[in-house]
């Protein structure tokens, strides 16, 4: 990202909507590491993979034996993978480059949550959060589930083993239960519904600390920063609450072993308490105290720096967006549908959102005239400035010219080929090669039915690639330069150097006219710009003709 | 320089190995515009003012396939990175797009109302950028073929276009004489490098790294830019360079920096890209040298004759 250049003025989160994609009704959506493709789940259990630079739909992930709804899609770091779950109680892992379904596994419950191990880049674990179940480790190779505990109370109550392939009975409630993964996945961070973040390590299934939310109302969503230093949860006191994790990103269960022995004198309960300070720590909260809304998917943008959460209330879209500091920033306001899902880019400042009528709906800044981009030399102010003149301003000084940069060092090194790495995507750990983007095949030009059998056998190259029906207007609804531009080519030839002589061409294009049997209506034109192919007589308005 | 093949050792520990002539491949029947290796290497395409397009094969240099929808001349060629596929810009106003194996012409973008003068893929391969003598830059999306943006902003031929790695950039020369740079994501102006009526920019292209644009005015005059602190830190002259959009490129194979480029002397020149002298100067060619490429991998340069000449020329190292 060649951030030197680009005017960071404006503050970096988005302002209106620039676009929507529309394909199907789709339910949830996920962006890829890099930002450039977006996976969305629709309600016919099929998987859309949109390229995010040309906002074209890149693959389709369709299946015969899942047709209900997506409930949520999950990348694997290196972007090879997508883990799907629908309601059909089923996990679907698909190969993003081949479009193919590598694993289906059917569990006892719908997952409301799928999340895929991030640690490694051949994912073969993943969560499942099921609707009214303690959260699950899934192993997508055998199929064997593990339930995570979701209550501290249950260590006091003798051994408990974590049942295998059943859910574990309904300890406290049946609220859906909120999980997710910490940076490199060795923790799993559980919200349960007494208002409790319990940190387990997976492998075992022990849970290390223990951190109580005040109010201890129900977590309905937990979830990490990027860079793993920040998790938020949103519980249903309409608050979002953000916390400091102070344990290092790649020894936590060492750094838990420690703080486990420094704890030994305390037990059960306590000491997870005591352990889990030193975990988290809460900080900041975040809540609309005027209309108390409930709120929706939350989650942090890509550097960590701004949070955002959709207000759950249905005939409204609207979309909050703080700084960390907890100041509120900005509501993006939608077209009048309830919101259901939420992501920000992992680089730029895009929020996309998911309206309950299946569009998405991508949110960028708005953009604003750079002046200064008009010439090297121009600089934006912020505020009028008295232009003061030097004095020796209009001065007649014959000799000395304007010279620009002459003391450049031209002896310094340059480094043409070394590739910065980008701060952004600074994991280093990522051997295997990652899945950028989707190649692009262009899809071929329908070879058009002629309507005119006469012109299309007097043509010059008869070769059936036909003329596409290519519209010119992007989805921005720019229009191309249609106006018939005074082709001054000629005339002005001598101005323009090209790579040819023109006027050479013209007259062999003359030459060739009275060679080949004359084309209908346009051959009396000096300069035949109008040759291409078969548009003359088909009058496709993709290409100018008129331009006497 | 008279000599025929001057050499002047460059960077680098070792000695510098001239380049010498190892074939020329005749089978076109006006000025060849452009010449591209793929990135794979495997393959040597070149386009002509006769309307064609040769794909060779890069090993053998035996012609593999000759593409012929275009109607009028055609001005620039690029590979698509996976090497599958190629587009092409022409004076009949279209960019077509090629199948690299086949020859077959795939799918044809229409919007330009002038000759199309320079055609770049982006490195993702899903985004064409294309330069005309409509005074526009167009941005198309390779899968559909549908003009995403359209970008104005000089007032006379586009002459290059360029992405940079990560295909965020788009830079552009033009007969205006200005070199500006755009985000490509949103088709706005970021900034202008150079704002000279005088001399005309003929081509601008970023360094493979992305970091540095290397500038080709019509004053004999080859800059390397670093267009973030927005000064021009190297200088490259001893070519002439007066009238044709001469192309540029860096050749980083096997530890060695250099830029080569034609001229309108006819010649081939390579220069250091840290010293800024000429270490060779290849003869051969009777007219203007309007393009060159080089090899991805070994020491191979092919290089493209006007009109007097008509000939794609093969030039390697001495093992």
């Amino acid at each position: 990202m060649n951030t030197p250049i680009i005017d960071p003025l404006q503050g970096d989160f988005p302002e209106v909507i620039e676009e929507y994609l529309e394909h199907g009704c789709m339910k949830c959506i996920a962006f890829n590491r890099r930002g450039t493709l977006l996976a969305a789940g629709c309600n016919d259990g099929s998987c859309v993979v949109w390229d995010f630079e040309t906002r074209g739909v890149a693959k389709e992930l369709r299946d015969n034996e899942c047709s209900s709804p997506i409930t949520s899609v999950c990348w694997s770091k290196c972007g090879n993978r997508i883990l799907v779950s629908a309601a059909d109680k089923s996990l679907s892992l698909w190969d993003v480059l081949s479009g193919k379904r590598m694993t289906r596994i059917v569990l006892q419950q719908t997952s409301l949550q799928a999340r895929l191990h991030p640690g490694s880049s051949m994912p073969s674990l993943c969560l499942a959060c099921p609707l009214s179940c303690a959260p699950m480790i899934v192993d997508l190779n055998t199929g064997n589930t593990t339930s995570l505990k979701v209550s501290v109370s249950e260590i006091s109550n003798g051994p408990n083993l974590p049942s295998r392939n059943k859910c574990s009975d309904g300890i406290t409630s049946f609220t859906p239960t909120a999980a997710c993964f910490s940076k490199y996945g060795s923790l799993v961070y559980v919200g349960n519904s007494k208002g409790e973040i319990l940190v387990i390590d997976h492998q075992d299934g022990e849970v290390r600390a223990m951190v109580p939310i005040s109010g201890g109302s129900v977590v309905k969503n937990i979830v990490f920063s990027r860079n793993g230093q920040y998790l938020l949860t949103n519980s249903n006191d309409r608050v979002i609450r953000i916390y400091e994790n102070l344990l290092p990103l790649k020894e936590e269960v060492r750094a838990l072993d420690d703080l486990n022995k420094n704890f030994n004198d305390l037990d059960g309960v306590e000491k997870l308490k005591a352990v889990g300070t030193k975990c988290l720590t809460l900080f900041r909260e975040f809540q609309d105290s005027i209309t108390k809304v409930h709120w929706k998917a939350p989650c942090f943008s890509g550097d960590g720096e701004w949070v955002v959460g959709g207000s759950a209330s249905k005939g409204e879209h609207k979309i909050y967006i703080w700084d960390r500091a907890g100041h509120l920033v900005k509501i993006l306001e939608g077209p009048k549908e309830a919101l259901i899902d939420l992501a920000w880019h992992p680089v730029r400042p895009i929020v996309v959102s998911v309206s309950l009528n299946g569009i998405v709906y991508i949110w960028a800044k708005d953009y604003t005239e750079n002046w200064s981009a008009f010439a090297p030399d121009f600089k934006e102010l912020e505020e009028n400035e008295e232009y003061v003149e030097r004095e020796d301003e209009f001065d007649l000084i014959p000799e000395t010219e304007k010279v620009k940069g002459s003391d450049v060092n031209e002896d310094e090194e340059v480094d043409i080929v070394t590739v910065e790495e980008d701060a952004a995507f600074s994991d280093s750990d990522m051997s295997q090669e990652e899945l950028c983007f989707l190649p692009a095949t262009p899809s071929r030009d329908v070879p058009e039915q002629d309507k005119c059998l006469e012109s299309s056998s007097k043509l010059v190259d008869s070769t059936n690639t036909g003329s596409p029906l290519s519209e010119e207007a992007g989805p921005n609804g720019h229009m191309p330069n249609q106006a018939s531009s005074p082709v001054e080519d000629d005339a002005g030839g001598a101005r323009v150097k090209r790579k040819r002589k023109p006027s050479e061409k013209v007259l062999e294009l003359q030459a060739e006219k009275i060679k080949k049997p004359s084309k209908p209506s346009k051959s009396s034109k000096p300069r035949g710009k109008s040759l291409v192919d078969q548009d003359n007589s088909n009058g496709f308005d993709g290409v100018e003709l008129t331009d006497e | 320089m008279a000599a025929t093949s001057t050499t002047t050792s460059g960077s680098g520990s070792q000695p510098y190995r001239p380049y010498r002539h190892l074939k020329t491949l005749t089978a076109h029947e006006r000025a060849v515009s452009c010449v591209k290796f793929s990135n794979d290497g495997s393959r040597l395409a070149s386009a002509s003012l006769d309307k064609t397009l040769i794909i060779w094969s890069a090993e053998t240099l035996s012609l593999l396939h000759r593409l012929t929808d275009h109607s009028e001349g055609i001005s620039d060629l690029a590979w698509s990175s996976d090497s599958r596929y190629i587009c092409s810009a022409s004076d009949d106003r279209t960019v077509r797009i090629w199948d690299g194996t086949s020859g077959e012409c795939v799918k044809t973008l229409r919007g330009h109302s002038h000759a199309v003068f320079c055609v770049n893929f982006n490195d993702q391969t899903n985004l064409i950028v294309s330069g005309s003598f409509d005074e526009t830059i167009r941005v198309w999306e390779v899968k559909t073929g549908k003009c995403i943006h359209v970008m104005k902003g000089h007032t006379m031929p586009v002459t290059s276009a360029h992405f940079n790695r990560d295909g965020s950039l788009i830079v552009s020369g033009s007969h205006d004489g200005s070199c500006k740079i755009w985000e490509s994501a949103s088709g706005t102006l970021l900034m202008t490098l150079i704002d000279d009526k005088v001399p005309a920019v003929s081509f601008a292209r970023f360094s493979p790294n992305g970091k540095f644009v290397l500038v080709a005015t019509l004053n004999d005059t080859l800059k390397l830019w670093n267009y973030s602190q927005g000064r021009h830190v190297k200088i490259y002259t001893g070519h002439v360079n007066r009238e044709y959009c001469i192309t540029f490129t860096f050749s980083v194979t096997q530890g060695r920096r250099y830029i080569v480029g034609g001229s309108e002397d006819c010649c081939v020149y390579l220069w250091d890209v840290q010293q800024k002298n000429m270490v060779q100067k290849l003869e051969g060619h009777t007219d203007t040298v309007i393009s060159v490429s080089c090899h991805p991998t070994e020491n191979k340069i092919a290089s493209a004759g006007l009109d007097n000449d008509r000939t794609v020329r093969i030039w390697v190292q001495d093992a």
